[in-house]
């Protein structure tokens, strides 16, 4: 086992999988000579060269198209998004093109590629550095999407994104990079986590909560505060958010009977109004309290301290709905 | 590196005229494929006329084959080329079959997307063909894409030709891909089918230069500015840019200067009359690109009137036959419609 930060499992991973399999290669902005904005891939260019960690032009689109294109000869291809705000510009490269390639190659061409990098708030980025995209790519059929929101899920979900034949959106929360530690398998161990399965990271018995990413932390802080007050979350982190894993889901809300989803984005529209509908169509005879959620505000997420603190959901909030759920 | 568009129509000094190396077996295939496109282009249209072809749009490229066959004709069979909406017989010309193309074109179960996706988006890799979408410009990042998987691989000279009409090259998708080819000077070739009209919008509200070609100089890339109705000047210059692109010294922008004879597709047959000249239309008919390398041939002396038919009769023969194969091809089932949304098998590297 190794001790590292989140950043260094994803790096971790990264690295192994290139020395694994020679047909995986990474392109983006800055992420040769300097290693990227972040250092996810320092010194990757002094061992793979410069054909496979590729130091791309301000492209969205194009670091986007190649590595699609690459894919579809046969390589596997890892594209990294300084921000994943940026993503943005290369939309349709991921939803017309990387999605939608399997399919309308009648089943000839799949597109295995990674596009990953780090989202989330909470760290002053203001509005195109703060975005969490998820929703966007939930929506979409051929894609999967993936947010862990602890060291040996990112290690584990990015060897797995690298090896799935489909195209993967992979979401580094920013305020997990550094602030959270954990250990991780030796490379020898070939530590896979299965995307399409959610993890148990705290039992309880009064109420359900979903989640995924940071937001997995800030209830896992509320919980430790509730139970002093009698009230026992169980914590479901997610990790991958496309597909979900209902089953997981729909056991526990049978178990305690109301669910609070949280989630970092814009309330409208999220991943949570998702889950929300499906647990209402399948467990409503089990419900004992309307499905609530907690979400960022329908808003941007601004600069000033005061601003994103009011715009983002916090501990506080999650302690509060979920008290309000306890007592319903 | 030379940055300046060369027109061959007016420059002729130094340009090898590679179009001598071909035998009279290949000028009579060239003239055959010329065909093949038109008669593919008619029977569709009268297919759409007749009520036999009931679903989906036909858009044509009745003028334009000359660049269809020309740029084709001199590829090797492992390059890469990526068509678009008005090149359906390149995928004939790159190794697909004509039934193949007519079941896509029908939407039948056999077809190579099963039904899932309409007339020119389809591909095959084992041909290397690459599929496109209707985002136009959008293929271009994704050759760049197939050449790296090259580059990885080390077989530097695959050559990817990638097609786009004038209206596409003010996309972002065109110019972030060339931009990247050109920086990491990939073998890729892009043939843009200036034929005037973007659906209706003529070239000067797409392309301030006054070529497409110039367009080439902001990559620090040769850009050539062609008459596209001449079958052998498409050839000639193709034949160069595969030269520059296969020893390693990056992209080539060919501009082949054409006209769209027809509607953007054939529900716009009457408009297409009205948003352009009537006269315009007339003129470009007289450049007929079969009739010019027809009398062409005839000049050289190596061929009798006899020997050109107008059309062969085994190519309308033969693309009839893959129409009847299409039409009684069975329709896919339902439930496939679910199919092929994700590849679930092994995540082994292939």
């Amino acid at each position: 086992m190794r001790e590292v930060t989140f950043l260094e499992a994803i790096r971790a991973a990264i690295w192994e999988e290139m020395e694994r399999d020679p047909n995986v290669f990474i392109i983006g902005e800055d992420i040769g000579k300097m290693g990227g904005a972040f250092g996810v891939t320092t010194g990757f260019q002094e061992r793979f060269g410069f054909d496979r960690v590729v130091d791309a032009p301000i492209s969205e689109t194009a670091i986007i198209g190649v590595a699609i294109g690459a894919a579809a000869a046969g390589k596997r291809a890892i594209a990294e998004m300084q921000f994943i705000d940026f993503i943005s510009y290369g939309f349709d490269q991921v939803v017309n093109v990387a999605a939608t390639y399997l399919y309308r190659s009648g089943g000839q061409v799949s597109i295995p590629i990674v596009v990953r990098g780090p989202s989330g708030g909470y760290v002053g980025g203001s509005l195109y550095h703060s975005q969490q995209f998820e929703a966007w790519f939930f929506h979409v059929p051929g894609l999967k999407v993936v947010q862990p929101a602890f060291p040996d899920d990112a290690y584990g979900l990015m060897k797995a994104s690298i090896r799935d034949n489909n195209p993967v959106i992979f979401l580094e929360h920013k305020y997990l990079y550094r602030r959270i530690k954990g250990t991780i398998p030796n490379p020898e161990a070939d530590y896979i986590v299965k995307l399409g399965e959610a993890r148990i990271r705290r039992p309880g018995d009064t109420l359900t909560v979903v989640t995924y990413g940071a937001m997995v932390h800030f209830a896992l802080d509320a919980a430790r505060m509730l139970e002093q007050e009698g009230i026992s979350m169980e914590v479901i982190d997610l990790r991958t958010i496309k597909p979900l894993d209902m089953e997981t889901i729909y056991n526990s809300v049978r178990k305690t009977s109301k669910v609070l989803v949280i989630y970092e984005a814009p309330r409208t529209g999220g991943v949570g109004a998702e889950i929300s509908a499906r647990i209402t169509e399948e467990c409503f005879e089990w419900l004992d309290a309307p499905v609530m959620r907690v979400a960022a505000k329908d808003s941007f997420v601004p600069f000033a301290e005061p601003l994103e603190k009011f715009v983002l959901p916090s501990v506080d909030d999650i302690v509060y709905t979920a008290r309000q759920l306890a007592h319903y | 590196m030379s940055t300046t568009v060369r027109n061959r129509r007016v420059k002729q000094d130094g340009a090898i005229r590679y179009r001598d190396r071909l035998t009279k077996n290949d000028l009579l295939e060239i003239y055959r494929r010329l065909w093949f496109a038109r008669v593919f282009d008619e029977t569709l249209y009268d297919m759409k006329k007749k009520g036999r072809l009931r679903r989906g749009n036909v858009y044509g490229s009745r003028g334009q084959e000359a660049i269809q066959v020309g740029t084709t004709y001199p590829l090797r069979p492992d390059d890469f080329t990526s068509p678009i909406h008005r090149d359906m017989p390149i995928f004939v010309f790159r190794g697909m079959t004509v039934e193949q193309v007519m079941c896509q074109v029908w939407g039948k179960a056999n077809a190579p997307t099963r039904g899932k996706d309409s007339w020119s988006h389809m591909g095959d890799m084992r041909l290397g063909i690459i599929h496109s979408t209707s985002m136009l410009g959008s293929t271009i990042p994704v050759a760049c894409g197939v050449l790296w998987a090259q580059r990885l691989d080390g077989n530097r000279d695959r050559v990817c030709v990638a097609y786009l009409g004038e209206g596409a090259t003010a996309t972002g998708p065109f110019h972030e891909g060339l931009n990247y080819a050109a920086v990491h000077k990939l073998p890729l070739i892009v043939v843009v089918e200036n034929n005037q009209y973007a659906y209706s919008t003529p070239v000067e509200l797409e392309v301030p230069t006054p070529t497409v070609a110039d367009r080439a100089k902001g990559y620090g890339i040769p850009g050539y500015s062609i008459d596209g109705n001449d079958v052998l000047e498409v050839y000639d210059t193709m034949c160069e840019a595969l030269e520059h692109a296969r020893a390693g010294k990056g992209p080539v922008l060919i501009e082949c200067v054409t006209y769209r004879l027809q509607g953007h597709a054939d529900h716009d047959e009457t408009r297409a009359r009205q948003y352009r000249p009537v006269e315009e239309i007339e003129m470009w008919e007289k450049r007929d690109p079969i009739v010019r390398y027809r009398e062409y041939l005839l000049t050289t002396g190596l061929f009798t009137e006899s020997e050109l038919p107008e059309p062969p009769a085994d190519i309308v023969e033969q693309i009839q036959n893959a129409v009847e194969y299409a039409i009684q091809s069975p329709d896919p089932e339902p439930h496939t419609a679910l199919e092929d949304i994700y590849d679930e098998s092994a995540g082994v590297s292939r």
